[in-house]
């Protein structure tokens, strides 16, 4: 299963980052949430391989996240 | 004496920012990237903002850069790349709440305006500000007795701000109005985690509710079920008034609207103002602008809003937009030929006929109107045209390849 994170979209709002901060931080340079050691589809779409251990946390951040750019898929 | 007033336009777009200008706005005010009011919707990144500064000022207008949401520790490093960056471009002014934007800006000589977001709503509040801001924006909630007595007082007091001259104050003339007092609602936050003060506000006030008894299950029968929605603020019938209150600039609200609002609603205003210094302002002329502001979006109008005292019952009524015109896409631009003034048009869908009246919008064009008294196909004048046709037009002004087309049609 894997996180897909559609980035240009993030509002730096912080919420991914204080549900799961092992996965999540938010960038220096422009703000907006970094989806830590992701794989960089194309311009805007990050993608992380996960496990089932890491799932829980995750799918409060894709819950969570206000501008719903947060995609978990199994 | 005329009091000079200042219309701010809002642009959310380049189709708007060259709007804005056509209809004749002073300034105009963008956000860039997520620290600003509209984070969701419309909105510029950071390497638009020369392109926009430059355009404002080979228009001779001024340019405003919203900065203006709640600003967490994390948000700290880009709010000052983008304030250096406006300061390189030499923006005329950032609009901001925090105050670690107005710290900051202030400390790189940026000069500073009090967001609508700060709600400032008295004297003492705004001799506070005026200690970083050139402008004041007014809370939308004060009536307009509030305000005069504000702008009195500044005169009164000799309050000035870091400019040294004499502080101005903004208010909103004309769009939307929030249920709550801006900056103050987390309606949005504590339903969706989306929050209105990092501008991502989902607007769920303005939906319709229905109130239901959980013991009976009975529905309670209310005469309003858009019970939170307002309608949109509309001054336009005693601007007179508000112009005489001691106000300097007048915010047009609608980031997040289309080309066609913030050039139908800065014409009227601007032309309301110039009636008003030269004598002519007059109930014909309000009847005929109040027409033309309900052409573009609205959701119905609160004429007066709070400035003329807290009227009950000013609920939308509808979702979304109740203005008597909408718009259709038709097609793209494909060609202009600037010898005879002509468009040529790939129609992608609908049906066109004589007498239509048509809407070309784009980026470096931003709006243009047109009555349509001939169609060419192939050199042959028609009646109509339909999907997958090209046809020729003349047009008032220049149009470019790819600029958008609109059918307006009449909202029955």
């Amino acid at each position: 299963m894997k996180i897909v994170h559609y980035r240009n979209k993030c509002i730096g709002c912080n919420a991914c980052v204080e549900i799961a901060s092992s996965f999540w931080r938010i960038s220096k340079k422009d703000g907006k949430a970094d989806l830590i050691n992701s794989i960089r589809k194309n311009n805007d779409i990050f993608v992380l391989e996960i496990n089932e251990l890491d799932l829980e946390a995750n799918l409060i951040a894709e819950r969570d996240c206000p501008m719903n750019i947060i995609k978990i898929e199994k | 004496m005329l009091n000079k007033v200042e219309i701010m336009s809002p642009a959310g777009s380049f189709e708007s920012l060259m709007s804005a200008i056509k209809a004749g706005a002073d300034s105009i005010y963008f956000g860039v990237e997520q620290l600003n009011m509209r984070s969701r919707s419309a909105n510029f990144s950071l390497k638009d903002l020369n392109k926009i500064i430059k355009i404002c000022k080979s228009n001779n207008i001024k340019s405003y850069l919203t900065l203006n949401t709640i600003i967490y520790d994390h948000d700290i490093t880009l709010m000052k790349k983008i304030c250096n960056k406006a300061k390189k471009a030499d923006v005329s002014a950032v609009i901001v709440s925090d105050v670690a934007v107005m710290q900051y800006a202030r400390s790189i000589n940026i000069e500073v305006h009090s967001s609508t977001q700060l709600n400032i709503s008295n004297i003492d509040a705004v001799k506070f500000y005026s200690k970083f801001s050139d402008v004041i924006v007014l809370a939308r909630e004060l009536t307009l007795k509030q305000i005069k007595f504000i702008c009195d007082e500044i005169k009164k007091q000799n309050i000035k701000g870091p400019n040294g001259k004499l502080l101005k104050i903004e208010i909103f003339c004309h769009g939307a109005l929030c249920v709550a007092i801006s900056g103050k609602c987390y309606m949005s936050l504590a339903t969706y985690n989306a929050s209105a003060n990092r501008g991502a506000c989902l607007q769920n006030c303005r939906r319709s509710y229905k109130v239901i008894d959980e013991e009976t299950n009975d529905e309670l029968v209310i005469n309003n079920k858009y019970i939170m929605s307002p309608k949109d603020l509309c001054t336009i019938q005693f601007l007179d008034k508000i112009i005489d209150s001691g106000v300097s600039v007048l915010k047009i609200e609608g980031r997040g609207k289309p080309p066609d609002y913030v050039y139908t609603v800065t014409k009227c205003y601007k032309e309301a103002v110039e009636s008003i210094n030269n004598n002519s302002y007059s109930k014909d002329k309000i009847n005929f602008w109040l027409k033309e502001l309900e052409t573009v979006y609205n959701r119905g109008f609160w004429h007066g809003g709070y400035y003329l005292g807290k009227k009950l019952g000013e609920w939308s009524g509808v979702y979304g937009s109740k203005a008597t015109k909408k718009k259709q896409g038709i097609g793209k631009v494909i060609n202009y030929y600037a010898k005879n003034n002509v468009a040529e048009i790939f129609l992608e869908s609908g049906i066109l006929s004589k007498n239509n009246e048509l809407l070309i919008t784009g980026p470096t064009t931003g709006i243009s109107k047109i009555k349509l008294d001939k169609i060419i196909i192939n050199n042959n004048e028609v009646d109509f045209a339909r999907k997958d046709d090209k046809i020729c037009i003349k047009v008032n002004e220049k149009v470019r390849r790819n600029d958008k087309v609109y059918l307006v049609i009449d909202k029955k």
